[in-house]
């Protein structure tokens, strides 16, 4: 809502600067989103007429003018517009005048030749900007006029209203509200009384609930034209243009009332005006130009052919006020708040009209409105009162007091505040107390409850007064606690492996990346139905996708190793749940002075990586997915929590990607329900160990996991550790056949109870090798 | 025989001083003290003593070995010191340091968890509630009935079954009051949805931070002694606040917290942080009307809510300009925090 101030000074008396007024409304609860100045308020520029215009001697671009500033004496003045010709009136800006941004005028010579003061634009005076070159101005009147006048200095707040403030919608509203903020008497323009309303038989409302109340005034041989200066000014401050008078008037008394109305042209209306509910399908020709096919239960303003308005939204261009407008027809209804936004949500139009029925007007302020339109009608347009009727009498509903406890206020409050000035502040709003309490204006939809009076004390209390009380109370860790602990416990994990914490957008592309890496069928995932763009549609059903598009981002910056812990979106049973992702591609470590750049990041690396940060006791397991290079699930305790895997080459190289993509995630579910017990101590050895080396020879596909299986299958109570620290296969069998692989492993015996002998380990270690060689066919090379 | 062992000991601390390795150190210990070494030679020749000498000539003789093995232990200690000074000297400590790689919590992350903290210490407890949410939970219960104007519609997400994305962690105030009694102390970190055009300060999603406590006589003066306590925690014990009067459908009388700080760069001007206010008796209804009860009767308890949003306090603390930034993941952006 853009206001004025020289229009609320109409009105109140305002504080005395525009910064106290601004504070004045922000404590208040209005919020002032901007400050804007109109017009010009720099002494010393005024109006000149251009008598002669001769070129520069020295420069090409420049022109000499001589002008009549009204002083009597012609002026010479240097200019470099071209916009102008000899007898336009612009403005002059004389020497002493002090332009925006500190620009000073004085007597100087340009590029030779002495310019007395300057011709100015329209930018050059703080005006918005216009036609390049000098502000021709049309019209105007004598030399030496000051230029304040022409265009007199203002001040238009852009105030943000609540959607719970129907009532400063309206100049009248904001200068009511500054009156009872500062106690200063307000004074409105007060219309004549409005004459009884006949009902007439001749307007039919058909939807009640949705037009509470419908009038028209007939106004007989009015002459729509131009608006004069004050009116025109007074829309230009609010930021509406002035189409003619007769509009004008309706926008005004918007403005002023906060109540809309709208102006049909009688003559081109056929029969009876009704309000009633479209039919669906029927189409209307807007004032914007624009056709819309109406919907069933829309409500409409019709004739006796078609609709002329949808109802506290927009007229109609076919019954639209033109040139040649001599019978008008003037509306002031209430229409339902709901009712006006689901149509005009629906055909998505959004008029200074609907936004206040939207928003609920003053049903006691309508006819005042119709009669303040109706007397400037026949004062700026002429023409003669003719029919006035109304579908029914002007419902007013009666308004129920409200009781407003002090126990209750000062309870809510934290401080008590004296009834006296409670009364005041009360009052101030235009409240009155009764036997019952409190009762509201007619223009204060929103004071209902006991609350909404606590909250109008409160706003004026401010604050400042009340004393800030902090005391707190032991609680219980909640479930959602020590989720979180969880969560954060397992990021900082992942951190000090030396990975940064991605957090990616939650709604992700129709075909989300890694789709098929982590096995959600598509029919588990969750649309919008309304989506922004296409980049936003699906519920992420993983976290793969936003590392993806990061291991692209991040392609060019060295090697990529990032996480995720957060929400992941899939139809069923459960439908959110916290996952755990990570990507690994490039070098493991950096090349430094010291040390060359490490390997490349493989999936061994994120089985440490995810044995390191979720704990012992996951068993990795092979399988088998066309959609990857390599894939193993990740189980514990028989659950499965999710898969590792590495892209296949191919889509590593989609992804711009310069190493091998490794990617795992998790489902922390399971892993949080398997968390939250106390971690149980084991002995510190305190007999030495002994290692025995063996190297395993067997076919190229014989898995480690074999391997190990078979050694601690056969329970040997002495072995400690199992090591894997040597894989090699010879390509060129030389030194092994090309189809053999070998497997060195330390192998770790102890006895809790006393140092081992040879003997004992040799024993042991020759049943393990025993069972290697026996089960799994394995050479052994010692 | 004095003086043979006098001249044998000078003899052998004379070569011990002049030795410059330790193999020539190994070799004056072979030479003198070795089994047919000098020394050991003479103390052979000691049988031949006449028995009241042996004692005298035998200790001089011990004293000469002592002697000989102590320097030559000295020597070889100097010696290695010597090595190890040779070996340090001259390396270049200049040299740039090694780094690990590092890992970095997420700034939205570290930012959420110094809340979590404060609000911990101040005895609150975390909830939750989920992102998909029904309109019930996030508009109805919150007082914002369909057709009200605060209910916006086209700036939410909704899914075919009319459900919805939460367009404030808010829901998880009526979650909570749904399944618990009060007292309840909480706070809901969580992300919340909103149909915006995507630039440099909007994202479609957003982090935000809600908080709510429900007892008998919460008041205002609570409100405010809550909120100052966090946000000079947080922000530093300079800041200044104002409560701006405000309107939410499911608080009242509402405020929104204006903040000023050094750290946030902002001594002199108010920053908008936080929406805030006293739970709306009408929440309250719709809670006991869900739970078929009368826990949340608002003559017998009051409340207070709030939220703020993480990603823009976070943009003005760490003076990101664009925030973009947090759901780019660009390593070079992470690992700054």
């Amino acid at each position: 809502m853009k206001v004025s101030l020289q229009w609320l000074r109409e009105h109140v008396e305002l504080p005395g600067s525009v910064g106290a007024l601004v504070d004045l409304l922000t404590l208040a609860g209005v919020e002032v989103e901007g400050v804007q100045s109109l017009g010009v308020a720099i002494p010393n520029v005024v109006v000149a007429e251009i008598q002669g215009r001769d070129p520069h001697p020295n420069a090409d671009r420049l022109s000499v003018c001589r002008v009549d500033d009204g002083s009597g004496t012609l002026r010479q003045i240097v200019c470099g517009a071209k916009n102008f010709q000899v007898g336009d009136r612009v403005p002059v800006a004389l020497p002493g005048a002090v332009l925006p941004g500190d620009f000073k005028i004085k007597v100087g010579k340009l590029r030779g030749v002495e310019s007395q003061g300057m011709l100015c634009s329209a930018d050059e005076l703080g005006l918005p900007k216009g036609e390049d070159g000098l502000l021709i101005l049309r019209n105007a009147p004598a030399p030496g006029t000051p230029l304040s006048d022409l265009f007199p200095a203002d001040t238009v707040l852009d105030l943000e209203v609540t959607p719970n403030r129907p009532d400063l919608l309206s100049v009248n509203g904001i200068a009511r509200e500054i009156g009872a903020l500062t106690g200063k008497p307000v004074t409105f323009a007060a219309p004549g009384a409005v004459p009884a309303v006949p009902v007439h038989g001749g307007i039919r409302v058909f939807s009640e609930e949705a037009c509470p109340f419908y009038s028209v005034r007939e106004v007989r041989g009015v002459r729509v034209g131009p608006s004069p200066d004050w009116l025109r000014k007074k829309l230009e401050s609010a930021g509406l243009r002035s189409l003619n008078n007769l509009v004008d008037i309706t926008n005004l008394v918007l403005l002023e009332t906060g109540q809309p109305l709208h102006i049909f042209d009688a003559d081109k209306l056929e029969g009876a005006l009704q309000v009633r509910a479209a039919v669906d399908g029927e189409e209307f020709k807007a004032l914007d130009g624009r056709v819309h096919r109406l919907k069933a239960g829309q409500i409409v303003i019709a004739d006796q052919n078609a609709p002329q308005a949808v109802a506290g939204v927009i007229g109609g261009e076919s019954s639209g006020v033109t040139e040649s407008t001599t019978r008008v027809f003037l509306e002031a209804a209430v229409f339902q708040p709901a009712s006006v936004r689901r149509t005009a949500r629906a055909l998505g139009i959004s008029t200074d009209s609907s936004y206040r029925f939207e928003r609920g007007v003053d049903p006691a302020g309508v006819l005042e409105a119709s009669q303040r339109a109706f007397e400037l009608i026949l004062e700026l347009a002429g023409g003669e009162a003719g029919s006035f009727s109304a579908g029914k009498p002007a419902a007013v509903s009666e308004p129920v007091p409200i009781l407003l406890r002090e126990a209750r206020l000062a309870s809510l409050l934290g401080v008590t505040i004296e009834s006296t000035e409670v009364c005041r502040i009360l009052a101030g709003f235009g409240l009155r107390e009764e036997a019952g309490g409190w009762v509201p204006p007619s223009f204060r939809p929103d004071l209902v409850r006991e609350v909404d009076l606590v909250e109008e004390v409160a706003r004026v209390v401010g604050m400042a007064r009340i004393p800030g009380r902090t005391h707190a109370r032991f609680v219980a860790a909640s479930e959602s606690d020590r989720r979180y602990d969880l969560a954060m416990g397992l990021r900082r994990a992942c951190a000090a492996q030396g990975m940064c914490e991605a957090r990616s957008l939650t709604l992700v592309p129709a075909e989300p990346l890694g789709g098929a890496y982590t096995g959600v069928p598509a029919d588990e995932w969750i649309r919008v139905k309304n989506p922004m763009i296409d980049d936003q549609v699906v519920l992420r059903p993983n976290l793969l996708h936003g590392l993806l598009k990061a291991v692209s981002a991040n392609a060019q910056n060295g090697p990529v190793r990032l996480f995720e812990l957060g929400r992941v979106f899939r139809r069923g049973a459960v439908e959110e749940t916290l996952h755990l992702a990570f990507v690994l591609s490039g070098a493991v470590s950096e090349r430094t002075w010291r040390s060359p750049a490490g390997p490349d990041s493989d999936l061994y690396e994120l089985k440490g990586i995810v044995g390191a940060v979720l704990g012992d006791g996951l068993d990795f397991v092979p399988e088998e997915d066309s959609a990857l290079a390599l894939c193993v699930q990740v189980r514990k305790g028989g659950r499965v929590l999710g898969r590792l895997g590495q892209l296949w080459p191919a889509d590593a190289r989609s992804l711009d990607a310069r190493a091998p993509v490794i990617f795992g995630e998790l489902d922390l579910e399971s892993v949080a329900n398997l968390e939250g017990r106390a971690v149980k101590y084991c002995e510190i050895p305190r007999y030495p160990a002994v290692t025995r080396d063996i190297a395993l020879v067997g076919d190229a596909g014989v898995h480690h996991a074999e391997i190990e299986r078979v050694i601690r299958g056969v329970g040997e109570s002495l072995l400690e550790g199992v090591e894997l620290f040597d894989v090699y296969r010879d390509p060129t069998g030389q030194k092994l056949p090309a189809d053999r692989k070998s497997l060195a492993y330390s192998l770790t015996y102890r006895s809790a109870e006393r140092t081992l002998t040879a003997e004992e380990v040799n024993a042991a270690h020759g049943r393990l090798r025993e069972a290697l060689v026996s089960q799994l066919g394995l050479g052994v090379r010692e | 025989m004095d003086s043979q062992i006098d001249q044998l000991r000078v003899e052998a601390l004379q070569q011990i001083a002049q030795a410059t390795d330790e193999a020539g150190l190994d070799a004056i210990r072979v030479q003198f003290l070795g089994r047919s070494g000098s020394i050991s030679l003479l103390s052979e020749g000691m049988k031949s003593l006449p028995k009241e000498d042996k004692p005298r000539f035998g200790k001089l003789l011990n004293d000469a070995r002592t002697a000989v093995t102590s320097a030559l232990d000295e020597a070889r200690t100097e010696l290695q010191a010597r090595a190890d000074r040779a070996a340090f000297s001259g390396v270049d400590v200049t040299l740039p340091g090694i780094a690990r790689a590092q890992g970095a919590l997420h700034p939205i992350t570290q930012l959420q968890d110094r809340a979590v903290q404060i609000f911990r210490r101040m005895g609150f407890a975390l909830a939750d509630g989920p992102d998909i949410e029904t309109e019930f939970h996030c508009f109805d219960a919150l007082n914002t009935p369909a057709d009200h104007p605060a209910r916006n519609e086209q700036d939410t997400f909704y899914f075919q079954d009319g459900r919805l994305l939460r367009t404030h962690t808010s829901s998880v105030q009526i979650r909570t009051m749904e399944s618990a009694v009060p007292p309840i102390r909480i706070i809901a970190p969580g992300a919340a949805y909103r149909r915006d055009e995507i630039d440099a300060t909007h994202l479609a999603q957003f982090t935000q931070m809600e908080g709510l406590y429900v007892d008998s006589n919460v008041s205002v003066a609570d409100l405010k002694g809550t909120l100052e306590f966090f946000f000079r925690e947080l922000l530093g014990s300079d800041a200044q606040f104002r409560f701006r009067p405000h309107f939410f459908p499911f608080t009242e009388p509402s405020y929104e917290v204006d903040i000023r700080t050094r750290a946030l760069g902002n001594a002199d001007r108010w920053l908008e942080i936080a929406g805030c206010g006293m739970v709306d008796p009408a929440v309250f209804e719709a809670v006991n009307g869900r739970r078929g009860d009368r826990a949340f009767d608002p003559e017998k308890v009051t409340g207070f809510a709030f939220g703020f949003g993480l990603d823009r306090l976070a943009m003005i603390l760490s003076g990101v300009p664009d925030i973009r930034l947090f759901t780019d993941n660009d390593q070079r952006f992470l690992r700054q925090f």
